[in-house]
């Protein structure tokens, strides 16, 4: 009998089934993944196998059953739960020092020598030794997922689920936190039940269970799941039935193609398991902008821009520039001033210091912004949209802030729904959407007044493999048919490779800033970006 | 239950109480409300704003004003010749409460012992003071027409009354004693409510519920900051009501400090059970407000005795524990009969029974796992 | 630029309407709420639980506790020994104990005058202060006092001088700002955390449009409880009169809807959080409300608090109210209270559009 074995599990939120009769088993120091679309059911069962939630079926763990979080309790010192969301169980004004004696102390663990060492090699893993003493609303996303993660480890449970422990995570942190993972697992032969939205990751797991719509639809090691799908997947080529589809570097057909065969990767699963249910992945369409504005060469110009939040420098003297018809990709670890050098750029935050010209004015003060505000679309890390108004409404809403009258708007917002792939739902509300439409919605609410530059804030964070490949279908349209310019921020090192020209800041600095083709030139010996990434990164280490 | 369990989560608490500044609450909220209502508050009517017209002018006219004028309870004005409609204006546009008017030829009718008649004007906005003012206006006109007159008055009854607990009748002792038992009633249910439903709101609640602390304990570790924060303030309280509003103490301060201390345990009991029903914080404090403030006032006594109330009114007021409480905190300020009286030990024991039983029901009803 | 305002309130209206939770609690606030303190508070005292131990025999004694009844007293309770009495006010079961000695109604016949012995439970000092006035005129009734100075007393605007009127009119007035405050700054710090308000501020149109027409959105749900609560509560089942125009009360509703919406706004302007909106509306409203003049005149006040409540725009709402509603004062007599509403509400926009209005 395996370590632990769910058995035919079924979780339900208020009459809804989120799972359906799963079952998994993993022996001592797996690390087992859940894959699957958002909403697919994976939060629910972990959160069965934690015993914080109702469930039918039975989980027995190292021998002991149980059927309820009542029954669980009895397992609940072998067991770690880190649920999903950034810090999600971080007190935002305890310090990292101050979290790891709590957890040890609700833990009841011996306050000894051995303990102490534990802690601080926790410590040395996460590479938070030196920040004990900030608190954990101090700290950026990335570090704030290592804490609640060895604070997940402190009392060494021998059952860990991770629930998306790395979105939204750096590639730098991620490593580290697998390095701990891998450390652990190997010598205290800790089983992990763990979701990911990173194929990369998955692939180095024990064995994966893929989900889709509250069932397991299919399970094993990545090379045995690869060599499931192996026929279908081919080198890029276009599609000419229904029952294929062209993602980036990949052509995915239930039917044969007169194109050379690809080594897939899990995330080809996803795509043939759509194709093979029949799910319509709709084809992302751009039509040519309505308007005729001519779009200027160069659209943002920045010069040594800094910005400063007391005594710490998020932003130190970046210059930039961003032209017409580009994709900028602006990579950096979580902290690395991404985000307040985009707040910067739009006037959400006041500019300390430096030069700033968007679409050839220079910006001194609110009043240069106000012409230019028409001609600038932003969409904000967590797809701010209006929770409590249907797709349409908020279309409609954002449509009628842009001055853009009801027919032309009402045009417009149907011609986006069926171009980009969200007409089924115009009518329900942003909370009953997957992630994916969302994103997709929330950057047609950011083009309906056609602007020139677009500005994207982490937009792929979270979201699963097929929506993040139509997203990026969207963008590379959007370049082509519209010439605009777009500036975007990812944590995906496969999505850099799409951008024409990245930059990498590093703790407020510029570090690089160079069309990928070159940077893969200037270090010759990484086989993926992400490679190249953490170059940057590890230098001066 | 683990006493280093409950310690480490406590410490959290109060870490995060004074880092999130949550603290100031605790202690401004209270002293707020106590000294706002304790000056804010005045039934009792002085000052008011009286417009005399003297139509007569005259030694007796005079001396009928300069009663008004000497009194507390006016704050006189004395005019002569203004139209009664312009008069009349002045308190439509809330500038005069009173408007007392003498006619001409008052001295000489009484003189003659003919009848007269003075015309008075009040303001009957606002009720009760109304009819306060109502009955100083008689005292003094009736107190100055009997020194007019020889004759004996006959079959007249007078009383002597001996006012017990209170005997200037100062507002401040009748509202502070009460003050305190609606402060010990919201302030610590609405901190035990965010402490519980903040966890829930932010995600932290999960560290509770994935780990093996028991529900005990986590209850316990969320009601004893507020109880021991709290606690300080029935002292604070207590030094406000007798050194600021100088509100007599005259029964057993144990008792006092006693009573407070299981009312406090009701009202974190109160937020408990709010804490399970509600998932934000902004819910969990408004509809703590809307479930205490109501009852603690109109069940206090502070504005009318428990004794004048009648049919459903005295029911609901023997269900909320308010009643209760109040009734001791009087006690201990104003009355002191302390546990001598059996009803105030009959009624420290319900309250006691109230605390464990809300106590109970929340620890019952609270659940260790999420929807 | 109108088409615009007007989307903006609509948004507003509808996200309302669709948290129904939200709505209960509007509906509770101005109509419930207000019944229940209109009904509830009495400050006036009424059926006032009286014993007396009598050791006359009857005759003048059982004329006068004849005379006390509803709905000023209960029906007077016979105690055979003033030690029982006594005990029953201890226990705070009596408030007003009598006791005829003896010789009462001897005295009575031979002298002309006596006197009762009365044990007054006077916590409630107003309360207290009452009962003893209402006794006092029942025994003047008796007397031959021959005065020749006769009173005519009218008390105006509220003749029946009912306390409910007023109260359901003061707690309407309090749930109107209580609802401007909290609503408003909800609406705002919703956005803020949900990083709606940056896309807003990145709108073409000027951000004080927004700001404007979000609160307006809010004055016009706490305009339809003003209506709601007027018509079904104040008059359908207080029967509060109404002296002046009720087109000046509605106008100086609407200011005043106004400027609290303009306290909600400086609330979500220098809050992070939604716990930081609930403390922070806590210690505002606290002052604002028992400043306001509706439990104590503003002029019986301790002076400090009188200097600090001209601050408070509630105190000119309330008056202006009062005046409307009781006093019935002219229109133009009205300048005063729309002046102070409109004053303070502008000094809070002008912060709330500079503190959370702009781009940089």
């Amino acid at each position: 009998m395996a370590e632990l074995e769910i058995r035919g599990v079924t979780v339900k939120h208020g009459g809804i089934t989120a799972v359906k009769d799963a079952s998994i088993y993993a022996e001592r120091g797996e690390i087992i993944g859940l894959i699957g679309a958002d909403g697919a059911g994976k939060s629910s069962l972990m959160h069965a196998a934690a015993g914080v939630i109702r469930f039918e079926g039975e989980i027995v763990f190292g021998g002991t059953s149980f059927d309820s979080p009542r029954e669980a309790e009895r397992l609940k010192p072998k067991i770690g739960l880190m649920p999903q969301g950034i810090g999600l169980v971080l007190y935002k004004n305890l310090t990292v020092s101050e979290h790891l004696s709590f957890f040890s102390k609700i833990r009841s663990l011996k306050e000894d020598a051995a303990l102490n060492d534990y802690k601080q090699r926790l410590l040395k893993m996460a590479g938070l030794e030196r920040f004990t003493e900030r608190p954990a609303g101090k700290l950026s996303g990335g570090m704030m997922q290592k804490l609640s993660l060895i604070c997940t480890l402190i009392h060494r449970p021998s059952l860990l689920i991770l629930d998306e422990p790395t979105t939204g995570v750096d590639p730098l942190s991620r490593l580290e936190l697998w390095k701990i993972l891998e450390e652990i697992s190997e010598s205290e032969g800790t089983v992990t039940l763990m979701s990911t939205a990173y194929m990369q990751e998955a692939e180095k797991m024990d064995r994966v269970y893929l989900f889709d719509s509250g069932t397991i639809i299919a399970s094993g090691t990545a090379e045995e799941l690869n060599e499931t799908v192996k026929e279908y997947v081919y080198e890029p080529v276009a599609c000419r039935s229904d029952r294929c589809i062209a993602a980036g570097h990949y052509t995915y057909s239930l039917d044969p193609l007169e194109a050379p065969h690809k080594e897939p990767t899990l995330e080809a699963l996803f795509f043939i398991n759509a194709l093979k249910r029949g799910v319509e992945i709709p084809e992302i369409e751009v039509s040519e902008r309505e308007s005729e504005e001519p779009i200027p060469q160069v659209v943002m110009e920045a010069k040594g821009l800094t910005k400063r939040f007391g005594d710490f420098v998020a932003d130190d003297h970046i210059d930039m520039e961003l032209k017409s018809g580009e994709i900028l990709g602006l990579l950096g670890a979580n902290g690395a001033g991404k985000t307040t050098f985009i707040k910067m750029l739009l006037g959400l935050y006041p500019i300390d210091d430096g030069e700033l010209v968007l679409l050839g004015r220079p910006i001194r003060s609110a009043k240069d912004r106000q012409g230019l505000k028409a001609r600038i679309g932003y969409v904000s890390q967590h797809f701010s949209l209006y929770k409590d108004m249907t797709v349409r409404e908020n279309l409609l809403y954002f449509a009628s802030m842009h001055g853009i009258d009801a027919k032309k708007a009402s045009s417009r917002i149907d011609r986006y729904a069926k171009e980009l792939g969200f007409a089924s739902y115009m009518d329900s509300l942003p909370t009953e959407l997957p992630l994916g439409i969302n994103q997709r919605f929330s950057v047609a609410a950011a083009l309906l007044h056609e602007p020139v530059v677009l500005f994207l804030d982490e937009p792929t964070s979270g979201v699963d493999a097929i929506a993040r490949s139509q997203f990026w279908q969207m963008l590379k349209l959007l370049k082509r048919k519209w010439g605009i310019a777009i500036l975007i921020t990812t944590h995906y090192m496969s999505e850099a490779e799409y951008c024409d020209r990245v930059v990498l800041l590093k703790e407020g600095r510029k570090v690089a800033d160079d069309s990928v083709e070159n940077l893969y030139k200037k270090h010759p010996a990484a086989k993926s970006f992400e490679e190249i990434f953490l170059h940057y990164y590890e230098d001066g280490r | 239950m683990s006493p280093g369990v409950i310690r480490a989560y406590i410490l959290k608490e109060f870490r995060e109480l004074l880092r999130s500044r949550l603290i100031l609450i605790v202690y401004i909220l209270p002293t707020m409300i106590i000294i706002l209502f304790g000056y804010g508050i005045r039934m009792e009517v002085t000052d008011a704003r009286t417009l005399i017209i003297d139509n007569d002018n005259s030694t007796i006219s005079r001396d009928l004003s300069a009663r008004f004028e000497h009194s507390r309870y006016f704050d006189t004005r004395v005019t002569s010749g203004m139209g009664e409609q312009e008069a009349l204006k002045r308190i439509k546009q809330a500038k005069v409460d009173i408007l007392v008017i003498i006619p001409d030829s008052f001295e000489k009718r009484l003189l003659h012992g003919e009848k007269t008649e003075i015309g008075v004007f009040i303001d009957g906005a606002f009720p009760v003071r109304a009819a306060t003012m109502q009955n100083y206006v008689k005292g003094v006109v009736y107190d100055a027409a009997r020194s007019l007159t020889d004759k004996k008055p006959t079959n007249l009854i007078t009383v002597n009354n001996r006012n017990l607990f209170n005997q200037a009748m100062r507002d401040e002792d009748a509202i502070v004693p009460g003050l305190i038992g609606l402060i010990l009633l919201v302030a610590p249910a609405i901190l035990s409510a965010l402490l519980i439903v903040k966890e829930k709101e932010e995600g932290t609640i999960f560290n509770f519920y994935s780990s093996p602390i028991k529900k005990s304990e986590f209850i316990v570790a969320k009601l004893v900051p507020p109880l021991i924060l709290h606690t300080v303030n029935i002292f604070i309280l207590f030094l406000w009501a007798t050194w600021l509003f100088e509100v007599p103490f005259r029964g057993s301060f144990l008792l006092y400090w006693a009573a407070s201390q299981i009312y406090i345990v009701i009202s974190l009991g109160v937020g408990l059970l709010v804490s399970i029903i509600t998932r934000t914080q902004i819910v969990a404090i408004v509809l703590t407000i809307i479930i205490t403030i109501i009852p603690g006032f109109l069940y206090s006594g502070m504005l009318m005795p428990i004794s004048s109330m009648s049919g459903e009114s005295k029911i609901e007021a023997h269900i909320y524990p308010v009643m209760y409480f109040n009734h001791i905190i009087y006690d201990t300020f104003l009355i002191g009969q302390g546990l001598d009286s059996p009803k105030n030990r009959l009624y420290l024991a319900i309250l006691f029974f109230y605390a464990v039983f809300l106590i109970l029901l929340g620890s019952r009803l609270m659940k260790k796992e999420t929807a | 630029m109108i088409g615009t305002f007007f989307a903006l309130v609509a948004k507003e209206l509808i996200g309302f309407f669709r948290s129904w939770g939200l709505v209960a609690v509007v509906l509770y606030s101005f109509t419930l709420d207000i019944y229940i303190t209109g009904a509830g508070i009495e400050m006036q005292a009424k059926n006032i639980a009286v014993g007396y131990v009598d050791e006359t025999g009857g005759g003048m004694s059982g004329k006068i506790l004849s005379r006390l009844h509803m709905p000023e007293f209960q029906k007077p309770v016979m105690f055979t020994s003033r030690e029982a009495l006594s005990r029953s006010i201890y226990n705070r079961e009596i408030m007003v104990g009598l006791i005829f000695e003896s010789d009462f109604e001897k005295n009575l016949k031979k002298y002309g005058r006596s006197s009762i012995d009365m044990l007054l439970d006077s916590v409630a000092a107003t309360q207290s202060f009452q009962a003893l006035q209402y006794l006092q005129n029942i025994l003047l009734g008796y007397a031959h006092i021959g005065i020749p100075v006769e009173l005519k007393i009218h008390k105006l605007f509220n003749p029946n001088a009912t306390t409910s009127q007023f109260m359901a009119m003061a707690e309407m007035l309090s749930v109107i700002t209580l609802l401007g405050v909290i609503l408003t700054a909800a609406l705002f710090v919703r956005e803020k955390e949900n990083g709606t308000w940056d896309i807003m501020l990145l709108m073409p149109i000027d951000p004080k449009l927004i700001i404007l027409a979000k609160s307006f959105s809010q004055v016009l749900i706490i305009m339809g409880g003003v209506v709601i609560a007027t018509g079904i509560v104040l008059f359908g089942v207080f029967d509060v009169p109404i002296n002046g125009s009720i087109a000046a009360f509605f106008l100086l509703s609407f200011f005043y809807a106004f400027t609290s919406a303009g306290i909600g706004l400086f609330v979500a302007a220098v809050s992070k959080s939604m716990l930081q909106v609930a403390q922070l509306s806590i210690l505002i409203m606290m002052p604002l409300i028992f400043l306001s003049g509706a439990w104590t005149p503003i002029h019986a006040m301790h002076p400090l608090l009188q200097k600090l409540s001209l601050i408070s725009p509630l105190r000119y709402y309330i008056e202006g109210s009062e005046s409307i509603f009781f006093r019935g004062t002219d229109f133009t007599d009205l300048w005063s209270y729309f002046a102070g509403v409109i004053v303070l509400g502008s000094v809070l926009y002008f912060y709330g559009f500079r503190k959370i209005g702009r781009l940089f």
